[in-house]
């Protein structure tokens, strides 16, 4: 794994030249408005907990953990100061020196191991049900960001699928699915659209039911030791399953995994991006795809467009879905999301959000498409805080639909996911 | 005043969110894009974020009573020091006060607080069909109070000028809190010879006489074309020559740019697919205008420039006008790309020498380098013979700082022999002020005057522009 600690950082940093363009770019500096909040300071500080200037403390550690990892400082860097790394290699440290017994049983020990994860995943959905988070949230005791995921479904989108799906028609290729956290817990039925869309379009989807994280909430917290074994163990599954060619429908998760540099790493794996893949494949396909009757727009995840430069094919994708395509303004601004950020941070996720909902609504659409599981909670929360009756989808949704054939489940098209 | 008095002093005028006082938050105050501000710790006891000429005003009355410095900053992105409390006091960040207070269409002009930033106001003024001239690199991030500041220009001063030619007007504050109107308190004429020129004394001044809180700037309509033509010259004395050329023949582009062979080859190691040909220097040429305008001067200097380049390129279209224009856009990360390990350095970066004297600048700039042993990238904007020298160092090492310093102060003094300046558009602020009286001989003593004037206190960013206490220059 590629893990870069803060010394191995040092001619990167030290290239910063401190010119502040950085700043015209930053979301979380353009809600503070001063200079603590440019993606700037964090290199400068990096600097400082490197050479020993400024001693690990809980004030660094909180200057460090406001920052979204959307990497629009990274792109926008004039010398080419790769800053969300030096972000990533500071809260390790601040981490190592601070340990917390809390981060390290939740990044550590519960989300390292899916038995766990889907433990604690039918924790809060108990709760849900029995209305401790809402009576905890009255009471003060839960923060406000514990509404973000919505209701947990009851059944985890690996309970429902198997580990392999056979292709509908000819077979084309065989693709392994990485299945991320947030679409397996959060929305199974994105997952349920995926494989069926792709088993549709002639592939065999191979989903392993041992998979882990991709080790992106281990990294934004600092713990880096966790993730590279997930990964290794992660590789070795689709390998003993046969599998080279990876896909994902979060874009977290392709992203990590190339910013891990798993295809480098190890030989003959190849991670493919699913909008430009459907798009491939739906170019061979024959069977027509219906219109569909909504007004769409959409939304560049961090992840997919910063982060992967993949901004093209998800709109190409979206008008073959046959919806009436509408740009959103500033459609590649960060939504606020960013995993943690928005737990931590909620107030200021909320103001960055906002401006995102209001671009959404200025298009009319109907319909806010995204590539990601992260966004697509983050997006609800603020259409649904808003009363805005906007539905947010990801992509593979609206294809669903829009294939002519149908899915094999219940409710193949219901965007906002069963409750059960 | 400790600074738990100085923290409650200020709450009675500021609201909790807009008064930094923490240690860790103060210390982020402690830099600029200068190489000096690398080795120096100016924390400041406080800083404060205003948004209204009162704050200002309260503020200056409290450092005033107390003789606490007070130090205006924009985006902090000088390479000067400028914004840096070198001597502790209070930081106003007036970054985010950025109200765009009115545009005047019918009058050509333009109110803005001074957190405006440069790349903000021109897109708003889109709208109207205007725009604001003068164009920094930094346009992203510098505000509009930090480029009067400073008097700021950039790529298009040659046919534009600089941001003095655009201030009709300024509300600043004083150093005991009174808050005055230059350029007429009601006044909204473009024209305006009524009364001492007091805009002109307060843009440029760096804040050292007051704080900028309001801005009237004149601005243009926006010209409708604009094209590129690069040259490339196997002669480093061929590229001002032909810059001459252009002049002479009646035409004024809106920004020649050079780069020299140092930057060629840096772009190219950065950037190979950008692969501009191996030449001694390339010439940029802008040109803005009207369509028909910009087709003919444009190919105009394409046709004489080329009796001394080996090639020359001419483009008004956006796609080849984008990528003729790669070189120049990426040449400031591509000097570090140098040496393995290198750090570009803002220092010395900005010297100003007669246009007849560039190309002896740039070759003994060459040579200085060689002498200290620290490369160097050059570019700048070659029609105003403005000239920006990159070194390249490695900062690990406390013997090539040395030298590095060494370099920069032979450069600064060869723009003086050369009958230039140490700064075109950067400024002064503490890095360049050792200068001031190989520069200006006993006018620096009239600027003395001026200051005691108005800042009888020297509460106002002190230890910038002027020469340091004691430091009488042999004058």
């Amino acid at each position: 794994m590629v893990f870069e600690e803060l010394s191995d950082l040092k001619e990167h940093y030290l290239r910063c030249v401190r010119c502040g363009q950085c700043r015209s770019v930053c979301p979380v500096f353009e809600e503070v408005r001063n200079e603590t909040a440019a993606p700037r300071s964090k290199v400068f500080l990096a600097h400082m907990l490197s050479s020993g200037e400024l001693r690990p403390c809980p004030e660094a550690a909180a200057h460090f953990s406001r920052c979204i990892l959307c990497q629009a400082c990274t792109r926008e860097c004039p010398s080419a100061v790769p800053v969300h790394k030096i972000i990533l290699a500071a809260r390790s440290m601040l981490a190592r020196e601070h340990p917390s017994r809390i981060r390290a049983t939740i990044f550590r020990e519960i989300w390292t191991r899916p038995a766990l994860l889907k433990l604690a995943a039918g924790f809060v959905r108990c709760s849900q049900s029995l209305g401790l988070v809402k009576i905890g949230q009255a009471c003060g005791l839960l923060p406000p960001a514990f509404s973000l995921p919505g209701r947990l479904p009851r059944r985890p989108a690996l309970s429902s699928l198997p580990e392999i799906t056979p292709a509908a028609g000819k077979l084309t290729a065989r693709l392994g699915y990485f299945l991320g956290c947030s679409t397996n817990y959060l929305y199974p039925e994105i997952a349920r659209s995926t494989v069926s869309v792709l088993s549709q379009l002639g592939c065999e989807v191979v989903l392993p039911q041992t998979l882990k994280c991709c080790g992106l909430p281990q990294l934004e917290s600092g713990e880096l030791e966790a993730v590279a074994p997930m990964v290794h163990d992660n590789l070795a599954t689709f390998k003993r399953l046969g599998v080279n060619t990876i896909f994902s429908d979060c874009a977290s998760c392709t992203a990590t995994l190339k910013e891990l540099q798993v295809q480098q790493l190890f030989s003959g794996i190849e991670i493919l991006d699913l909008s430009g893949l459907l798009l491939d494949l739906l170019d061979n396909y024959n069977s027509g795809i219906k219109e569909l009757n909504r007004v769409a727009t959409y939304h560049d995840p961090c992840h997919l467009a910063g982060a992967q430069g993949i901004t093209l094919s998800p709109r190409q994708l979206l008008r073959r879905t046959g919806v009436e395509f509408r740009e959103m303004k500033d459609a590649g601004n960060c939504c606020g999301g960013g995993g943690t950020f928005a737990i931590y941070h909620y107030d200021l996720s909320m103001k960055i959000l906002s401006k995102k909902i209001k671009s959404i609504e200025e298009t009319g659409a109907d319909t806010v498409a995204t590539f990601c599981p992260t966004c697509i909670m983050q997006l609800r929360h603020g259409l649904a805080k808003q009363k805005l009756a906007i539905e947010v989808a990801h992509p593979v949704q609206l294809l669903a639909q829009s294939l002519k054939t149908g899915l094999n489940t219940k409710k193949p098209y219901d965007l906002a996911g069963s409750k059960e | 005043m400790n600074s738990h008095r100085l923290a409650a002093e200020l709450r009675k005028i500021y609201p909790e969110d807009r008064i930094i006082t923490g240690e860790l938050e103060r210390r982020i105050y402690n830099y600029d894009s200068s190489f000096m501000a690398r080795f120096h710790n100016f924390m400041p006891d406080a800083v404060v974020l205003p948004r209204s000429t009162a704050e200002v005003s309260a503020t200056l009355r409290l450092a005033s009573e107390h003789k606490i410095p007070v130090v205006p900053r924009g985006a902090g992105s000088g390479e000067t020091c400028g914004c840096l409390a070198i001597r502790g006091g209070i930081v106003l960040d007036l970054s985010s006060w950025d109200t765009i207070e009115e545009v005047d269409s019918a009058n050509m002009q333009v109110i803005a607080r001074p957190g405006v930033v440069h790349y903000k106001l021109n897109k708003h003024l889109e709208k109207y069909g205007l725009f604001f001239p003068p164009d920094p690199g930094s346009t992203r991030m510098c505000t509009i109070g930090g480029m009067v500041a400073n008097n700021s220009s950039g790529l298009r001063a040659i046919k534009y000028g600089t941001t003095e030619q655009y201030v009709l007007g300024l509300e600043v504050v004083l150093a005991g809190g009174q808050v005055i109107q230059t350029g007429g308190v009601r006044c909204k004429a473009l024209k305006n010879v009524s009364g001492l020129n007091l805009t002109k004394l307060f843009v440029g001044s760096e804040g050292i006489l007051g704080v900028i809180t309001k801005v009237r700037l004149r601005v243009w309509p926006k010209p409708r074309a604009r094209g590129i033509a690069m040259a490339c010259f196997a002669d480093l004395n061929e590229a001002p020559a032909a810059v001459l050329d252009v002049y002479r023949a009646g035409i004024m582009p809106s920004g020649i740019e050079v780069l020299d062979a140092s930057a060629i080859r840096a772009i190219n190691l950065y950037r190979p697919d950008i692969n501009l040909p191996p030449s001694e220097a390339i010439l940029l040429f802008e040109v803005d205008g009207n369509p028909a305008s910009v087709e003919w001067e444009g190919r105009q200097i394409a046709e004489i420039v080329g009796k001394r380049a080996f090639s020359v390129e001419w483009s008004t279209d956006p796609d080849r006008m984008k990528d003729l224009w790669r070189g120049r856009s990426v040449v400031a990360v591509a000097a570090a790309r140098l040496r393995q390990g290198g750090s570009r350095i803002f220092a010395g970066e900005d010297i100003s020498v007669p246009l007849d004297k560039v190309t002896e600048a740039l070759l003994r700039i060459k040579e200085l380098s060689h002498k200290h042993s620290i490369p160097v990238v050059n570019y700048g904007h070659i029609g105003d013979g403005n000239v920006h020298t990159a070194p390249v160092i490695n900062l690990n090492s406390p013997e090539e700082i040395e030298r590095a310093n060494k370099l920069v102060d032979d450069i600064h003094r060869l723009a003086i022999e050369l009958n230039g300046t140490t700064t075109g558009e950067h400024g002064v602020g503490a890095v360049r002020n050792q200068y001031a009286w190989d520069e200006h001989g006993e006018a620096v003593n009239i600027m003395k005057r001026i200051k005691k004037a108005l800042d009888p206190d020297n509460i106002m960013n002190p230890g910038k522009m002027l020469p340091a206490e004691g430091d009488t220059g042999g004058v």
